[in-house]
Order: structure tokens, then sequence, then C-alpha cells
């Protein structure tokens, strides 16, 4: 990894030129002092640096692991990671899976957010679901997936006829 | 700052303007995702991101029932101050209140 | 820079941001940059059984570009103030523009 450093003035071009973020090892401990143009994203992912995070991407994915380094683009670098599926069948069972996935260098432009994970609820199951079999979870999230595709189609062509509308999708993919 | 005289103050002479003179007025705007809202406009900038207070928001859907019959559906909320992004904003519109 | 300023001024008050997902998630107004990238602090999700997700999640980044709304405390928000800072910046940009 690189050796990261805070102390550097940004210089010009960039508010908050690449690769100078993170947890440096000569620099001293304590709260950093951030120069005014570190009011930024570079400020806010800094203090997420060797978290564990919950990462939400565009495509509806749910990622855990720990942020190990970052740029200026919000591209991440995460370790340990793993991937969780949810799924709630028609007949309300709720479920989820953890898929390990290893290291994933996720570009910043997927990310919708990043959660920071209270270690002291780390190991809480989500309330309302049950850890399941991965092979089960993935059978009822085609399921799932299918009955939501069906009738968004249905809705989103209702939609156009009645008032032209666009009616986005129900699900938590943003485009 | 700009050399905004006296009458770049009341005229519209380019699209943003209209908004500007609709500043503490009711306003209408229009948003992606089949929603609406009416409200006071606080604040805007050049993104069309605004501000608006005392705001009525209409959302139209669709819902199917069990022999796949579609009927629409509004939900209404309201919220008393609301921050709107821009990207979502498909038109602004002054509104006399109703 | 309007909103951003905005922003910075509501820091340690409780907001509501709702999501173009739908998602709403309450906490308080950590920090906030120029692209109106938020960072929450002890947050809740409204519908929780449909976003179990952040079930054990104490605090967010939240990506400025997927907000669609921020619900504000209106106490707090100084409405002569964000008309003028608009028309401000309206001055401001037209100046620029020349």
């Amino acid at each position: 990894m690189e050796n990261l450093t805070i102390s550097d003035p940004p210089r010009g071009g960039t508010p908050h030129s690449g690769g100078q973020l993170g947890s440096a090892a000569g620099a001293p401990a304590g709260p950093p002092q951030l120069p005014p143009q570190m009011f930024t994203t570079a400020a806010q992912l800094l203090d997420l640096t060797d978290k564990k995070l919950m990462l939400v991407l565009r495509d509806g994915r749910k990622l855990i692991g720990v942020l190990r380094t970052w740029d200026q683009f919000a591209n991440l670098v995460l370790t340990s990671t793993t991937e969780r599926y949810f799924v709630s069948s028609s007949n309300d069972r709720r479920l989820f899976a953890d898929i390990p996935r290893g290291t994933y260098l996720v570009r910043g432009e997927n990310v919708l957010l990043i959660g920071e994970i209270d270690l002291d609820k780390d190991d809480d199951i989500p309330p309302g679901y049950t850890e399941a079999d991965i092979e089960d979870v993935f059978a009822l999230k085609k399921e799932e997936e299918a009955r939501r595709k069906k009738s968004d189609r249905t809705r989103s062509r209702k939609a156009g006829e009645l008032w032209g509308g666009e009616l986005e999708g129900s699900g938590e993919i943003l485009f | 700052m700009a050399d905004a005289g006296e009458e770049e103050a009341t005229s519209v002479s380019e699209p943003l303007d209209l908004v500007r003179l609709s500043l503490d007025e009711i306003v209408f705007v229009k948003l992606r995702g089949d929603r609406e809202l009416k409200g006071r406009l606080h604040a805007y900038d050049s993104h069309c991101n605004v501000v608006l207070g005392d705001v009525e928001e209409t959302i139209y859907t669709i819902e199917e029932d069990e022999e796949g019959e579609e009927t629409v559906k509004t939900i209404k909320k309201q919220s008393e101050m609301l921050f709107v992004r821009g990207d979502s904003v498909v038109l602004i519109s002054p509104q006399a209140p109703s | 820079m309007l909103f951003f300023s905005f922003f910075k001024t509501l820091t340690n008050h409780t907001i509501t941001v709702e999501l173009k997902n739908d998602i709403s998630i309450r906490g308080t107004l950590k920090s906030v940059d120029q692209y109106l990238n938020i960072k929450l602090d002890d947050i809740t999700v409204l519908d929780e059984l449909r976003y179990p997700h952040l079930s054990s999640v104490k605090n967010i980044f939240i990506r400025g570009s997927v907000v669609r709304y921020v619900h504000l405390p209106a106490a707090e928000v100084d409405r002569g103030l964000l008309e003028d800072a608009s028309r401000r910046e309206a001055a401001n940009q037209a100046g620029k523009a020349k």
C-alpha cells in the first residue's frame, strides 16, 4: 500500500490531490488538522479508512469489508469483503446469506452509500431476517426479481398509457 | 459582485431569472419519477437545487390487485422544509396560491 | 456553493435524507462537501424491514448524486437569508458569465 500522508498541502488542480490521503505511518496521532480545501470528500472518507464498512452499490449489491485505501474519485479498496444477499419471499420469509469475495476495488461512481459498521452490533442478525443457505437465498432472489420485473413492466406500461409517465423501477437499483 | 442593475432585478433574460422572481412565492415543481411538489420557494441555485417550505408532495403510482387490475394511486406527503436535488427536477412553475 | 454553505450551517442537526431508491435515513448531519455528499451519525432507516442492510450501521456517507430530498429542521432555516443568498448567487453567476 501507498505511504499516505495528509501533512502535505493539496496542490493546485483538483482541490484534493490524489494519493495524499489516509493514515500516515509517520504522521502525528490525534485528529488530523485539515486545511479548508479538505472540507471535501477526502475529509469525509479519511475517518472511514481501516474501518469495517457496508457499501451499497448502484446495482443494489451490498458489500461488507474493510476500507484500506481510496482516492479523489472515491474509488475504494476493500479487503475481507463479503457480499450479503437479502431476500423476502411472497410468504413473508425474510432471509439473508453471505458470500466471501476477497479483495475488491470498487469504482467510486457506483457507490450509493457507505455505512460504518458498529462493531458492537456487527454480529447482530438484521431484525426480521434469518441467515440461510446461499442456494436457497439465490432461488428466492430469482423468484423475487422475476415477480418485480413483471409488475414493473405492467405498471410502467400503464403509466405510459395514462400520463406518459416513466414510473421508476421499484427495486433498489439506480440508473 | 455582479452589475445587476434595477432592470435586471425584475426582468427575465435567462431561464433561471424566472425562478429568481419566484423566491418567497408558491411554486409547482415537477420531478422525475412521477412526483410533484407545491411549496414556497426559499432557495435555488444554477443546478435547480431548491429549498421549499410548507411543501406538499404528490406521488403518482399504479397498484395492481390480485386480478391484475391496475388503478392509479396518488400519495400525498407534507414536509415543513425540504431540500430537493436539482437532478430530479423536470420543471419549475410559478403558481398563484390556491 | 450556496447549498454547500447552507448544509454546513445545519451540521449537528437531525435531518432525513430520502434517496432516489426510496430509502429514507434519519441521522445527525456530521459533514458535507462540495458535491453535497453527506455524512450522517446515529442513523435510523425509516422502513427497516424493506431495507435491512443498514441495521448494524451507525454512521453513513451518502453520495450526493443519489439524494432525492433532504427533510430539514424548519426552525433552523432562515428563509430570508436563504432568499438573499440565492439572489446574490444568481447575480454572481450572471457576473461570471459576462
